[in-house]
C-alpha cells in the first residue's frame, strides 16, 4: 500500500512540473523612421544606409543592453525575468529575440524592462554571458557597463571619417543614464519593440554633437531621448 | 542494496574532500577589517590562482607579446617598477603616472590613482587597453589564449571549461592579485609582541601617528580615499586627479591615497613618481605644501618636523618593509607553467 501511493505521489509530482508555461517572443527591430504603414528594419550586415533631403545617414553599430525585464498588470508586477541581460546587437540576428516563459494564465498589459544595466549588476565583479566585457560593451579605462552604442557617419560630421559614436554609459549618480521603458502589449502575444533611430538622430545636432565616450549630462540627455525611441506596436496603432 | 549505499556514500564523501581540498580560505590577519572583495563570486582555488599566475607573467596579454602586467609591476619591489617615473609600454610609448605597489588589494575600495576602476576583476581591462601599455583588446586576448597550446587546459583545470571567456580570464587574474598579501614586515612583528622598535624607530612611530596616520591609517596604511596633498601641478603634464573622472571640481587634484607599506623598496613616489627619496616626501610635506581650495582637511595645519624627526620617520617607514612578501616564490615568475 505505500509503494503505491509513493507511486502515486512520483506520477503526479511530474504531472506538476510538466504543466505548461507560456512563451512569447520578444522582437527589437531597429528601423530608421516608423512609417504609419510597414517599417523597414536596420540590417547591418551591410551598412545600413538612409537619405533623406537633410541628410544621408550611414549606421555602423547598433548594440544595447536589456534588462530587468518585467510584466505588470494594473499597475502591479505580475512577473519578473530572472537572470535577466540581453546584448541586443542589430548585427546579430540571433540577438534580436529574447523568449520570455511565465506561468499560464497570466494578465498583464504592460511590458517594461531597463535600457542599459543597473548599479549593482555594474559594481558586483566580472559577469558572463551577454555581460561578458569581451562582448565589448564594458570601458576598459573607467568602470561601467555601456548600456547603449550607436556609431555610424554623416556628412554634417566635421570629424574624421565623418564619423558620429555614442557610446551611452555611466551608473553613478548624477550621471546615471539607465532608462526605465514600458511599453504597452497585448496579453500572450508576440511583442515587437521598435526603436526608432531616425527620431533619435533627429533631436540631435551632429555637427555640434557627435562624440560622447564617457559618463555625463550629455550621455544622460541622450539616454533619455533613446528612450523617447522605444515603441510597441500597441504604441503605434 | 546495502553495498552500493555505502560504495556511492563513500565516493561522494572521495569526491567532496577533493573539492575541498582544491578551495583555499583567504586568510584575514588578527586585528584586520574584513576585505571589500565579494570572494562568494570568485571562490579561491589553487588551480585559479596558478593560471592568475600565468596570465600576470605573460606578455600574451599585450598586442605584440611584449608588455606583461610583471614588465612594470616587478615582485622583488613590491610590484612596483622602481627605475622610472612612468613606465615605457608598447613601442617604448611612456604612461603618464607612476606604476603603483600592488599589495593587498582585497581590501581596496577603488583601483588606478584615481580610482576609475571599482572592482579588482576589472582593472586589469584598464592597462590592457590603453594603446600606451598593451594595446590589446580582452576580446582578442581571449582568442589568443583559445589559440595557444598551454592555456585551454590550464582553464579547463580551473574552471572546468576548456572555452576560454573574458569572465573566467580576468576572475582568474583577480585570484592571483588577491593572494598578494603583506602582513609580516617588523611593523607587524612588533604589533605582535614578537620583537621590539629600537628607539628611534619607536620615535618614528609616534611622529607618524601624530601627522600621517590620519591618511595612511594602519593596518593597511592607508584610509582608501581620494585627497590632495598639496603636490605643485606639473605643467607637463596637469593631471587633474580624480575630477577626471567624476566631473567634480570638488575632487580637483585629488589622488588616491597610497599604502606605506613596503615604501622603503617601491620609490618614486606619488601619482606621477616626483620623488625618489623619502627625505624629499617629508620635505614636502613640512616646506611645500601648495595650498588650494581641494587641499585635504589633514593637511590644513603645518606639520612641523626638525631633521631629526624626519630620520626617525624613516627609520619607522622601514620597518613597513615585508622580505617574506618581496621574496616570496608563490609570487614570483611561474616556472612550471610558462616554461
Amino acid at each position: 500500500m505505500r509503494n503505491l501511493i509513493f507511486l502515486f505521489l512520483l506520477i503526479s509530482s511530474f504531472y506538476v512540473s510538466a504543466q505548461k508555461d507560456t512563451t512569447i517572443q520578444l522582437t527589437f527591430v531597429a528601423v530608421y523612421n516608423i512609417p504609419q504603414k510597414s517599417t523597414q528594419p536596420i540590417h547591418l550586415q551591410d551598412f545600413a544606409f538612409y537619405s533623406n533631403d537633410k541628410d544621408s545617414i550611414e549606421i555602423r553599430t547598433l548594440k544595447f543592453y536589456i534588462s530587468g525585464i518585467e510584466l505588470y498588470n494594473k499597475g502591479a508586477s505580475v512577473w519578473k525575468e530572472a537572470n535577466s541581460y540581453h546584448l541586443i546587437d542589430a548585427s546579430d540576428e540571433k540577438t534580436l529575440s529574447i523568449p520570455l516563459s511565465f506561468p499560464t494564465p497570466l494578465d498583464y498589459t504592460i511590458l517594461s524592462f531597463n535600457l542599459g544595466i543597473d548599479s549593482a549588476t555594474n559594481t558586483i565583479g566580472v559577469q558572463g554571458g551577454d555581460l561578458d566585457p569581451m562582448r565589448g560593451m564594458y570601458w576598459t579605462w573607467q568602470s561601467g557597463y555601456i548600456n547603449f552604442k550607436l556609431e555610424g557617419s554623416s556628412p554634417l560630421c566635421n570629424t574624421r571619417h565623418h564619423a558620429f559614436e555614442f557610446h551611452i554609459g555611466g551608473y553613478h549618480h548624477p550621471y546615471n543614464s539607465l532608462q526605465r521603458i514600458s511599453l504597452n502589449v497585448s496579453k500572450d502575444f508576440n511583442t515587437v519593440a521598435y526603436i526608432e533611430i531616425g527620431k533619435l538622430l533627429s533631436v540631435i545636432n551632429l555637427t555640434k554633437t557627435n562624440q560622447i565616450m564617457t559618463p555625463g549630462k550629455e550621455a544622460v540627455w541622450i539616454a533619455e531621448q533613446v528612450k523617447s525611441c522605444f515603441y510597441s506596436q500597441a504604441d503605434i496603432k | 542494496m546495502k553495498k552500493l549505499m555505502v560504495l556511492l556514500l563513500v565516493i561522494s564523501i572521495a569526491t567532496s574532500a577533493y573539492k575541498v581540498t582544491d578551495t583555499i580560505h583567504f586568510i584575514v590577519p588578527k586585528g584586520w577589517p574584513q576585505p571589500e572583495y565579494d570572494f562568494t563570486q570568485n571562490p579561491l582555488t589553487t588551480n585559479k590562482i596558478s593560471l592568475g599566475t600565468a596570465l600576470f607573467y605573460d606578455p600574451i596579454i599585450s598586442r605584440d607579446s611584449t608588455i606583461a602586467c610583471a614588465t612594470c609591476h616587478s615582485n622583488k619591489t613590491a610590484f612596483a617598477q622602481t627605475d622610472q617615473s612612468f613606465s615605457r609600454g608598447i613601442d617604448n610609448k611612456l604612461g603618464t603616472r607612476n606604476a603603483p605597489a600592488l599589495m593587498n588589494l582585497a581590501w581596496n575600495t577603488s583601483f588606478m590613482w584615481d580610482g576609475a576602476v571599482k572592482h579588482l576583476d576589472m582593472q586589469a581591462l584598464a592597462p590592457m587597453s590603453n594603446p600606451d601599455e598593451m594595446d590589446e583588446s580582452i576580446k582578442h586576448v581571449v582568442s589568443k589564449l583559445q589559440q595557444s597550446k598551454r592555456y585551454p587546459m590550464l582553464f579547463f583545470k580551473a574552471f572546468g571549461d576548456s572555452i576560454i571567456t573574458g569572465e573566467h580570464t580576468l576572475k582568474a587574474m583577480s585570484q592571483f592579485m588577491l593572494t598578494l598579501v603583506s602582513y609580516n614586515a617588523k611593523y607587524d612583528s612588533v604589533l605582535r609582541r614578537e620583537a621590539l622598535f629600537t628607539q628611534q624607530e619607536n620615535n618614528g612611530y609616534r611622529l607618524f601617528r601624530a601627522n600621517c596616520a590620519s591618511c595612511h591609517r594602519e593596518p593597511l596604511f592607508t584610509n582608501n580615499q581620494f585627497e590632495n596633498n598639496g603636490l605643485p601641478v606639473d605643467t607637463s603634464l596637469h593631471d587633474n586627479g580624480r575630477m577626471r573622472i567624476t566631473q567634480d571640481s570638488a575632487n580637483y587634484l585629488q589622488f588616491k591615497v597610497p599604502t606605506l607599506r613596503n615604501i622603503q623598496v617601491s620609490y618614486p613616489y606619488m601619482h606621477d613618481g616626483r620623488f625618489v627619496r623619502l627625505q624629499q616626501v617629508l620635505n614636502h610635506y613640512t616646506n611645500g605644501i601648495v595650498r588650494s581650495k581641494t587641499l585635504s582637511k589633514q593637511l590644513q595645519q603645518r606639520i612641523v618636523l626638525s631633521n631629526c624627526e624626519k630620520e626617525e620617520i624613516i627609520a619607522f617607514l622601514a620597518t613597513l618593509t615585508d622580505k617574506n612578501y618581496l621574496n616570496n616564490l608563490q609570487f614570483a615568475y611561474p616556472k612550471n607553467i610558462l616554461h
